[in-house]
């Protein structure tokens, strides 16, 4: 179940559309920060609201890559390896991650802390190698920068 | 050339309303909103402007197409979906300068009687999504949005639509499924979205640079735009430079600017002393050029007359280490990746292409493996639903026409040459 | 027009012409896939790339209209190597195991890569596969991913013609997976028609599953059995046996699409309990015995005059039930005959026979829903007549167009109406006097949602009103019916054109009407010299000890006549009953002759639908057992020495003058509609009498019952027919949610439903936006037969539901 205040951002999001359909990714955003990743019972809470057939959301929720289907850790890790990135060394970037953390490509730490995935270019590519954790943008990363931001991450 | 869209990023607080307005902004907004919208619109078509989203289509041209009946709701769409890889320009002006493209889509809507405008941004700018968001309620607050705007009688409201991860949704159709609450694939043209857009209405799609010219035209006039390069595709242009170069980051100059100049003059040549190999000059779906063509110019024709494209001028410069197959193969796997899956050709065919790419790739290609590549690009190419599976296969192309010699090499040797 | 050339070929189209339909014009087939022409537009398989003259690019003739003056291009190397190498790609990942696909045979991928497909392909790479197993979707629904080719054809027929949005792409890319909602079992309207259209073996019919290869199937074109929308269907049997039915793309007015009772309603015929030998009461007990036997006590003891009677189902053919009526006419020598149709009084069919002008020929659907407005009223469209639900919901995407729907429950065609009107199931008529009103007055500010639909009436130009078989069940019927003729001839002298058009639940209703099969009239709507009595007044008579003979024909009259004890009663006070029946239904094991009879598949004839399209309906397996086709049996009886159906159907032409162009051997799968030469001799304002039925609300009582056949049934003969059981096993009471909430009870919780006569326990289905106060119950069921909370002459009945 929904929260009341995730009920209510959708209800602001459904206001900006002169259809409720349009607010499904938005929906399906706010339903994700709440419960972490899309369940099938979210999905028909869902639609419900949007008043859409559920197929249709979980088209939605399907085709786009930033929703969960699975539970993901508390830090998603997002390693860009589109070819700026990987021409200077998102690849090598991925396997210190990979070996800090001991897991493989989509793979979550047993405490559910870390999940490590590689992405499609982010958009930040005057910047790289980058990569993105959670919201946030992390630029110009080097193995020492990594180790550094890991250990702000608790 | 005096910088015109990026000239106050570096300004601290830029972001902000006040001093947005503190360096001239939202000064064009009223000279604009007493303009007829006829010679507003006339005005953007005497600047020459063409769109930067990459297909370089003229911008007064595409408003002049929505109908003048007023009875008919409008909408305005802003692509800030940003995907193409290497490109990373539109992001800028979103996170630094929000309210130059504001005041653009503003002043857009006007022109094209919508009051509605939405601002399609891709999912992972989460940052750049607050940065507008609050830019907006900013605007509002000053009465540049809203009702009755500058005690006018236009009304405009602008949204922030967020995407969740879709490179496809870019393409102008695929964008409106996408903020109509579907899955991102293209739709049949025609009919146009300036006739039957989104929720069916007219609407104008633009790309964030685009809109963030408009209010440097109104201000400064379309003359001092179309004297900027060359005469066919002028106006400042935003480019992105990113891979081996001493100083990777975003360079505002004139169109026009030669490929060398952009790479050695200002982004400082290759880096640690290697040498220049190739570089694509327009984001991933722009196929490469070599030493050769170093002077190409960077705009719309002078590109296209290289078999290239300028396409969002994010240009990808690799030395002489790089793997020429890697890289297609990776860029393979993007498209393959961010096919959308409607159209047979691109769904089955990036897939299947990947797949042999990724065999030469490991050692394991096989005599006939790069005729079969040519033989896949010419069974998707010209046959797809929309540009993206073209984009798969002029990438490759690219690779194959400069350096099939590696791709042999790869296949014979199952090793790379670099 | 425009005129264009064709691989050299000129033609001359509409403008508009799809590329891909002017070239089949000039007889050039072009492959497609994702191109079906209900449809919306897709474009994306690009089998059907075609080359235009001057354009560097091929472009898909399934989306791109011809221009005057276009050259194309359709069978050169260039368009032959896109064709195969698209192919190639929709075969580079399929898992070609054909041999063992349900669809090897009859597969559309098959045949094209047979036709212009690759010879060899040059793929070696891994396949993609989404599982081992086939999937189970549904009772009906087996699922392979493997094979699917993304044609999209399944989701979009479920979205846009069926009207259940239940399927979709899910997924991105070469990942995507054309299934339910979360890939788990559908709760859907299970018509299979994503089986039917998908072109590969993706949606397979679990019911078919493994049965037959297509080449061993003997496959014959007949009429769905069960509504009067008159679908046209193909049943595939194997020795004997039917193993499937089927329908096609370009057949019938329901083209490519069925509903869940027409495609898997057909186990009936071979359900083990089919009666197959003659029975005869001795010692009060039912024992088989010969024809001979059987029919020499018919003939002997079956009485003459107005001591006898004959009701008829609406289920058998014309020729059937013309010779049926002959029998009782002219050999039992009576009046006393009617039909089945929800028993009806009199008055009230004949006043439906009137008011959609049945003497004036038949309606088209398709002309008919060319009209801008549409009004329904008085039928659960979605559940009696799914195919015309289809068809209205496709016209009625076109926003210009109009769709006013009234009636209490909430059904799923009313997610395409403009407006949605309600009422009490006792009062329909009010909402016609509410737009009669507005339009008499000459109002044109809408208060309202009545008003809102006068409104739309006023505006229209071209009218269509379906009316449903609802109204035949009222004994206000009448009222109803005058109503809607007032306001039909207000509007015809406002200049709008009308048509209206009856909404049956039985396959040949109309068709029984045409013959005679009616207390007031002959075939052809003859008046008969004397008045006969209709169902009801056969039975209050029979309850006297008035009707001394009585013959069933295909009816079980005690689970479905409104009033189940009084029916009981009053047939066992028959002296002499006979029924004829392909199974023993309540009402057989009363009698004291039972004849087997055959099912439609069995038989050759023809079914007249609600349109009053005539179509063929044809023998395909033989009668079971002993048992014998009808026409037959009544023959014999009757003695008139009919040698087939053609023969009888020969007779219908001479008396039926509205069927006399129709040539009986030349019917096709487009039937023919009935012509008008038999206008005028009905009237309503002649005999034309009102029952009228009390409908005070009644507060401890506060739910008017309404009834009809849900969507997976027909009458009571679909529960023998075990998927449709599977589908739905039991019956429930329906309620709006607003009535549940206020009474407590949640979705899906059994509850008791209690009349004055009767009470029930029931599951509870709450719908949002049913009319307050009204309680639906299907009346398909033996387990809880609606007809017991009924009592005769007290109308509709209320009842009151309480939790358990
Ligand atoms: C696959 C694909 C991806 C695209 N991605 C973008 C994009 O991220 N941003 C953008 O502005 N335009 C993109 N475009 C171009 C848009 O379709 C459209 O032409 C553009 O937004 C129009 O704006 P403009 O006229 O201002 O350039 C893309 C096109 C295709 C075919
Ligand atoms: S080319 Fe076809 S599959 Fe590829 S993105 Fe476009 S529409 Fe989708
Ligand atoms: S059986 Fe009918 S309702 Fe069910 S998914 Fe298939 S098309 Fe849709
Ligand atoms: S399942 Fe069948 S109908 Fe549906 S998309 Fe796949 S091939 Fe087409
Ligand atoms: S709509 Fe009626 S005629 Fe058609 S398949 Fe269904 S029950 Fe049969
Ligand atoms: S390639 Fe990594 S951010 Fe663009
Ligand atoms: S049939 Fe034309 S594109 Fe599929």
């Amino acid at each position: 179940m929904l929260s009341t205040q995730a009920i209510e951002n959708i209800k602001k999001a459904i206001a900006k559309y002169p259809r409720k359909k349009s607010a499904s990714m938005d929906a399906l955003m706010i339903a994700q920060k709440e419960c972490g990743h899309l369940t099938e019972d979210i999905l028909l809470e869902i639609a419900h609201l949007l008043e859409m057939p559920p197929v249709q959301l979980n088209q939605v929720a399907a085709f786009y890559t930033m929703y969960n289907k699975r539970p993901v850790g508390k830090y998603h890790i997002q390693v860009c390896t589109n070819i700026s990135c990987s021409l200077l060394g998102s690849e090598h970037i991925f396997q210190f991650f990979s070996k800090m953390l001991g897991i493989k490509k989509g793979e979550t730490t047993s405490d559910k802390k870390f999940t490590l995935s590689e992405v499609e270019c982010l958009g930040s590519c005057g910047t790289a190698p980058m990569m993105q954790i959670n919201d946030d943008y992390y630029e110009n990363l080097t193995e020492a920068k990594i180790e550094e931001i890991l250990k702000t991450l608790k | 050339m005096e910088p015109v869209l990026l000239k106050n990023i570096n300004t601290p607080d830029s972001h902000r309303i006040d001093v947005y307005i503190k360096n001239g902004g939202y000064q064009a907004l009223p000279a604009a909103l007493k303009m007829q919208t006829d010679a507003l619109i006339q005005m953007v078509k005497d600047s020459g402007l063409r769109g930067r989203g990459g297909a370089g289509f003229s911008t007064g041209l595409k408003w002049s197409f929505i109908t003048k009946d007023a009875t008919i709701p409008k909408y305005l769409c802003c692509n800030a979906d940003e995907g193409e890889p290497g490109t990373f320009k539109d992001r800028a002006i979103i996170e630094k300068d929000p309210h130059q493209l504001i005041e653009g889509m503003i002043i857009a809507c006007y022109a094209i009687g919508a009051h509605a405008a939405y601002i399609y941004i891709r999912g992972e700018f989460d940052f750049g999504a607050r940065r507008l968001e609050q830019a907006i309620s900013e605007a509002h607050q000053k009465g540049y949005l809203g009702k009755n705007i500058l005690n006018s009688s236009f009304n405009c409201h602008i949204y922030v639509h967020r995407g969740a991860g879709a490179y496809i949704c870019g393409e102008e159709t695929a964008l409106i499924e996408s903020i109509e609450g579907k899955r991102g694939q293209p739709r049949i043209k025609p009919p146009f979205p300036a006739q039957v857009g989104l929720f069916a209405k007219p609407t104008v799609i633009n790309n964030v640079e685009t809109l963030a010219c408009i209010p440097h035209i109104v201000n400064k006039g379309p003359r001092w735009f179309a004297s900027i390069g060359p005469e066919k595709s002028p106006g400042p242009k935003i480019v992105g430079v990113s891979g081996h170069v001493k100083n990777p980051g975003l360079y505002e100059l004139p169109m026009g600017t030669p490929l060398r100049e952009v790479i050695f003059t200002h982004a400082g040549g290759i880096r640690d002393g290697r040498k220049f190999k190739a570089a694509i000059p327009g984001g991933v779906s722009a196929p490469m050029l070599t030493e050769k063509d170093l002077d190409t110019t960077m705009d719309f024709d002078g590109m296209a007359a290289k078999g290239t494209m300028l396409g969002s001028a994010g240009v990808i410069v690799m030395d002489d280490t790089t793997c020429i197959v890697k890289v297609a193969m990776r860029t393979m796997g993007f498209f393959r990746h961010e096919s959308c899956g409607k159209c047979t050709p691109c769904r089955e065919g990036t897939d299947w292409t990947y797949k042999v790419l990724h065999r030469i790739e490991h050692g394991q290609g096989k005599d006939g493996d790069v005729e079969l590549l040519e033989k896949l690009c010419g069974n998707i190419f010209g046959r797809t639903f929309c540009p993206l599976g073209d984009g798969a296969v002029m990438a490759l192309r690219g690779a194959l026409k400069n350096f099939r010699n590696e791709f042999e090499y790869h296949v014979k040797k199952k090793r790379c040459m670099v | 027009m425009a005129t264009v050339k064709i691989n050299g070929k000129e033609i001359t189209t509409e403008d508009g012409t799809l590329i891909l339909d002017a070239a089949r014009q000039a007889g050039f087939e072009i492959p497609t896939f994702c191109y079906q022409a209900r449809l919306s537009r897709l474009g994306s398989c690009r089998m059907c790339l075609v080359e235009i003259g001057g354009q560097k690019k091929l472009q898909p003739s399934c989306i791109t209209p011809v221009l005057h003056g276009m050259e194309v291009f359709t069978e050169n190397e260039t368009v032959k190597s896109a064709r195969s190498s698209m192919l190639e790609f929709l075969l580079a990942n399929h898992p070609l195991d054909c041999p063992t696909c349900d669809k090897g045979g009859e597969c559309e991928l098959q045949d094209f890569v047979f036709k212009s497909g690759p010879r060899r392909s040059p793929f070696s790479e891994w396949k993609r596969r989404f599982h081992e197993k086939d999937e189970i979707l549904s009772p009906i629904i087996v699922k392979n991913h493997n094979r699917c080719i993304h044609c999209e054809r399944c989701a979009r027929i479920c979205d846009e013609v069926v009207g259940v949005s239940a399927l979709g792409g899910i997924g991105r890319g070469a990942k995507t997976q054309e299934t339910s909602f979360w890939n788990t079992t559908l709760d859907c309207d299970h018509c299979g028609n994503c089986i039917e259209v998908c072109p590969v073996g993706s949606f397979m019919s679990l019911p078919y599953r493994y049965k037959s290869r297509p080449w061993d199937l003997k496959e014959a074109d007949t009429v769905c059995p069960y509504c009067a929308t008159g679908c046209q269907i193909t049943i595939g049997a194997r020795n004997g046996e039917i193993l499937r039915v089927r329908s096609k793309s370009a057949t019938g007015i329901n083209k490519e699409t069925l509903c869940s009772r027409g495609r898997f309603g057909y186990h009936f015929m071979q359900s083990g309990k089919r009666l197959t030998k003659p029975m005869i009461k001795k010692g009060g007990k039912l024992i088989e015995c010969s024809w001979d036997e059987a029919l020499s006590a018919i003939k002997q003891r079956f009485g003459m005059g107005r001591k006898t009677a004959g009701i008829a189902s609406a289920r058998l053919t014309n020729e059937e039930l013309f010779v049926f009526q002959k029998l009782v006419r002219d050999v039992f020598k009576t009046n006393n005959i009617d039909l089945d149709s929800r028993f009806a009084n009199k008055w009230v069919t004949s006043a439906m026979v009137d008011i959609c002008g049945f003497g004036e020929g038949g309606i088209s659907i398709f002309d008919a829903l060319k009209a801008d407005t549409i009004f329904i009223i008085g039928s659960a469209i979605s559940d009696e007549n799914p195919i015309t639900d289809y068809l209205i919901r496709t016209t009625a995407s076109d926003k210009r167009k109009t769709l006013i729907l009234a009636h209490p429950r909430r059904i799923k065609l009313n997610s395409s109406a403009t407006i949605s009107l309600k009422y009490k199931p006792a009062n329909p008529g009010d909402v016609i006097k509410g737009i009669v009103n507005f339009i008499e007055k000459g109002k044109d500010k809408a208060e309202g949602d009545i008003d809102t639909a006068a409104l739309r009436f006023k505006n229209a130009s071209n009218i269509t009103m379906f009316l449903g078989a609802d109204i035949l069940r009222l004994d206000n019927g009448v009222d109803v019916l005058k109503n809607i003729a007032v306001l039909k001839t207000l509007l015809k002298k406002a200049g709008k054109n009308i048509n209206c058009l009856p909404l049956f639940d039985r396959c040949n209703q109309r068709g029984a009407i045409n013959m005679g099969i009616h207390p007031l009239f002959l075939p052809g709507f003859k008046k008969t010299e004397e008045e006969g009595m209709d169902c009801g007044e056969i039975l209050s008579a029979a309850k006297n000890g008035e009707i001394e003979s009585l013959y069933v024909l295909g009816e079980d009259i005690v689970s479905m006549y409104p009033d189940a004890g009084f029916a009981k009663d009053a047939v066992s006070k028959v002296k002499f009953l006979v029924v004829q029946d392909t199974f023993l239904t309540e009402t057989a094991k009363m009698a004291d002759v039972v004849l087997p009879g055959a099912t439609y598949a069995e038989k050759d004839g023809t079914f007249t639908n609600q349109e009053g399209r005539v179509q063929r309906v044809r023998k395909i397996i033989s009668c079971v057992g002993d048992s014998k086709d009808d026409l037959s049996i009544l023959d014999n009886i009757g003695g008139f020495g009919y040698k087939s159906a053609k023969d009888v159907f020969d007779d219908i032409k001479e008396e039926v003058p509205s069927y006399k162009d129709i040539l009986f051997d030349a019917l096709n799968n487009a039937g023919v509609l009935v012509n008008g030469q038999g206008a005028g001799v009905m009237s309503h304002e002649s005999g034309v009498r009102s029952q009228r039925q009390e409908a005070i609300d009644d507060s401890e009582y506060p739910f008017q019952i309404i009834t009809g056949n849900h969507l997976f049934h027909s009458g009571r003969l679909s529960q023998k027919a075990h998927v449709l059981v599977k589908l739905l096993a039991e019956p429930f009471v329906e309620i709006s949610d607003e009535d549940a909430k206020e009474l407590g009870l949640s979705d899906k919780e059994v509850v008791i439903v209690k009349s004055k006569e009767y009470e029930a326990a029931l599951k509870l289905r709450m719908v949002k936006g049913s009319q307050k106060g009204v309680a639906f119950i299907p009346e398909n069921f033996d387990s809880v037969s609606v007809n017991l909370f009924y009592k005769k002459g007290k109308g509709i009945p209320k009842v009151k539901i309480i939790k358990q």
